[in-house]
């Protein structure tokens, strides 16, 4: 796949006007996607667009709450991305990481009482360590070892998790104050979308620029043959170690923000369970790409308020499948992401981003060839 | 208390061996690493009371339900998911049993609701004292059924055309093809079986506790059983889930019940570190 792109990005190098062009449109989009963001919190919150009322069903019954939580899950899909798509190390210890940042956060926020930036901070250096001890097996296994020290890393930081928990907080959960940014109290939806929105922006731009440099090159490359890339000179140990530290540096920081968004968080949440909902959500994404982590993560979390809008819709007609869904909503949900999860990798191994990537190529071509004629 | 735990341990650490036997099967015919083992374990006990609760179906009839039921669950689950899938990289193959875990895990509890189901087989019930061991006679059962299980798959992998296949196409899938082998046959005939075999540990299981897709966390402890043996050998599968019974038996009972996670992970850590390809297992060549 990272072939044929190649292969692409080099054919677009001969067409400088349409480059150009190209170009030009490209700020436009990028300017009305950011008008987008910008506006969609007010739509959710007072459910209206531009003064006119919409349903429930026509905003696909999303909160802003929710949008809060995809922000924070974009974050860890797409720092697992970045690890398993870019550099091909799978990690199924994903939501470890999350814990980590969490209890750092903790530490330094609630116990040592430090404001929120710093333990913001506390998070992302605790993150990218234990993302280098973690790393640390991948100099020695390979494949299918490496994914299972992953797993018996998630059972052992769990376990950490829930001493410390026990140890310095109590059985209910760890709770947090209320998140104070340099004097921007987060004491509402709506400011704490406007507070995750641009980090959740510049950590897409980092790992994009990143992957552009010639050290994600030489990371894809490591990925796609090791030994073809080692005898071409990349330290392929150090490229796994910093590739390990800088996404689970992220997802810490994901970590410690969803906990301070929750304000109680205990160590059921870090279940094994999570850290499978990332790679899933890279599944449906696509994987090796920043857009593949966001796409992923907004399906992940529009299906189920989707699929319970719905449920309300039709719950009141008495339909029967309505009323299996309102009985057992998590257990349907359950049922369609791991009925998508399979359809995409039997059908559409390249995730949503992927299929849409070889669409676009299709039709491109299409239309290059109806030109031609 | 020392010989109790040891002998509850290894007695648990049968049903664990069977389930990671199961586990091991499968990999070996198809490489597929199949982290639905657990999730398979649960379909057994739910299985289980269907057959004898639901349809209230006499013992023979009830085993005989769960056995057929199992063995289709397998080769269904294989020619759905796992076929389309053959050849392809690590992460999809994983990712697919990962699917098929929670496609499972919602239809057992769409089907029979989320709360545990007690079973009612007649498996034997009753508690035989020698000396200071309180031994009980279900757990004794599993455990003679799970050696019994092993011996026979031993024998029908060892003594049979069958197995003989299968042992050929575990070897070199490419050369079983040529000679006529028909390889999605005997991977099927490797699910059915590996399907099976987690099926009866999590009748056993599931009598011991109760039906519910709880137990999964316990059959997802076949995994680090089958590696600390070695993914390659089925006497090291077996190995293992005598192992992971004793640690987890001792662990709780000495410690804490909590601590059994850290007492088999961190051995499991520090094993793939040293010696990757298992106690009983070969060591895999990189190629270029």
């Amino acid at each position: 796949m990272s072939e044929a792109t190649g292969i692409a990005e080099k054919a677009d190098l001969g067409g400088t006007t349409r480059r150009r062009n190209a170009g030009w449109l490209r700020w436009l989009g990028y300017a009305v996607g950011a008008a987008v963001l910008i506006y969609l919190p007010f739509v959710l919150a007072e459910r209206a667009i531009f003064g006119w009322r919409l349903t429930n069903m026509q905003l696909l019954n999303v909160g802003l709450a929710q949008m809060n939580l995809t922000l924070i899950a974009i974050m860890g899909a797409v720092s697992l991305n970045y690890l398993t798509g870019c550099a091909g190390l799978v990690s199924i210890g994903h939501a470890a990481f999350f814990a980590v940042g969490a209890m750092a956060a903790a530490a330094t926020g609630v116990q040592l009482g430090l404001p929120f930036a710093a333990a913001l901070v506390a998070a992302v250096i605790a993150g990218a360590l234990a993302g280098v001890l973690a790393g640390l097996p991948s100099l020695r296994v390979r494949g299918l070892y490496f994914v299972l020290s992953t797993m018996a890393l998630h059972f052992i930081v769990v376990f950490l998790f829930s001493e410390y928990q026990y140890a310095a907080h109590n059985v209910i959960g760890i709770t947090f104050p209320e998140a104070d940014f340099f004097g921007f109290a987060l004491n509402s939806s709506l400011r704490w979308y406007f507070f995750l929105l641009p980090i959740v922006v510049v950590v897409c731009i980092l790992f994009r620029n990143t992957l552009k440099r010639r050290e994600g090159r030489a990371m894809l490359a490591m990925r796609d043959n090791e030994l073809a890339a080692s005898s071409a000179g990349i330290d392929v140990r150090v490229l796994r170690l910093k590739a390990f530290a800088l996404s689970s540096a992220i997802a810490a920081l994901a970590g410690a923000l969803q906990a301070y968004f929750l304000t109680t968080v205990s160590t059921e949440l870090y279940s094994l369970n999570l850290a499978i909902q990332f790679i899933a959500m890279i599944i449906i994404g696509g994987m090796g790409s920043v857009a593949g982590g966001v796409v992923g993560a907004l399906f992940w979390l529009l299906i189920p308020s989707v699929l319970s809008g719905f449920a309300a819709e039709f719950s009141g007609a008495g339909h029967p499948i309505a009323k299996i869904i309102v009985e057992s909503r998590p257990q349907v949900v359950n049922l369609i992401f791991g009925v998508l999860v399979a359809l995409i990798l039997i059908f559409a191994p390249a995730g949503i981003v992927g299929g849409a990537r070889t669409l676009r190529r299709w039709i491109a071509a299409r239309f290059a060839r109806e030109r031609r004629s | 208390m020392l010989p109790q735990f040891i002998v509850t341990g290894l007695t648990i650490g049968s049903i664990y061996g069977l389930v990671a036997l199961g586990f091991a099967v499968i990999y070996k015919a198809t490489h597929v690493f199949n982290f639905a083992q657990g999730m398979l374990m649960v379909c057994g006990a739910y299985l289980a009371f269907t057959a004898t609760s639901q349809l209230a179906l006499p013992f023979p009839l009830a085993l005989l339900f769960v056995l057929v039921a199992a063995a289709t669950l397998g080769v269904v689950i294989q020619f759905l998911f796992i076929r389309p899938l053959s050849g392809q990289p690590l992460l999809p193959v994983i990712m697919i049993t990962i699917a098929v875990s929670i496609i499972l895990k919602a239809l057992i509890e769409i089907i029979y609701g989320v709360s545990p189901r007690p079973l009612s087989t007649p498996l034997p019930s009753g508690v035989l004292i020698i000396g200071s061991v309180r031994l009980s006679l279900l757990h004794v059962t599993a455990a003679v059924t799970s050696w019994v299980c092993m011996i026979g798959f031993f024998a029908f992998f060892r003594f049979t055309k069958l197995g003989l296949l299968m042992r050929a196409t575990a070897d070199s899938h490419e050369a079983a093809i040529l000679s006529g082998v028909s390889v999605h046959r005997i991977n099927a005939v490797a699910w059915a079986i590996g399907t099976t075999l987690a099926v009866i540990g999590g009748v056993f299981l599931g009598q011991m506790q109760l039906a519910s897709v709880e137990l999964e966390h316990i059959g997802l402890l076949a995994l680090p059983a089958v590696v600390i043996g070695g993914l390659q050998s089925i006497p090291g599968a077996i190995f293992g889930g005598l192992l992971v019974g004793l640690i987890e038996q001792l662990a709780s009972g000495y410690i804490s019940p909590k601590a059994r996670d850290i007492f088999i992970y961190i051995p499991l850590l520090l094993l793939l570190l040293v010696r990757p390809w298992g106690v009983f297992g070969t060591k895999e060549q990189g190629r270029v």
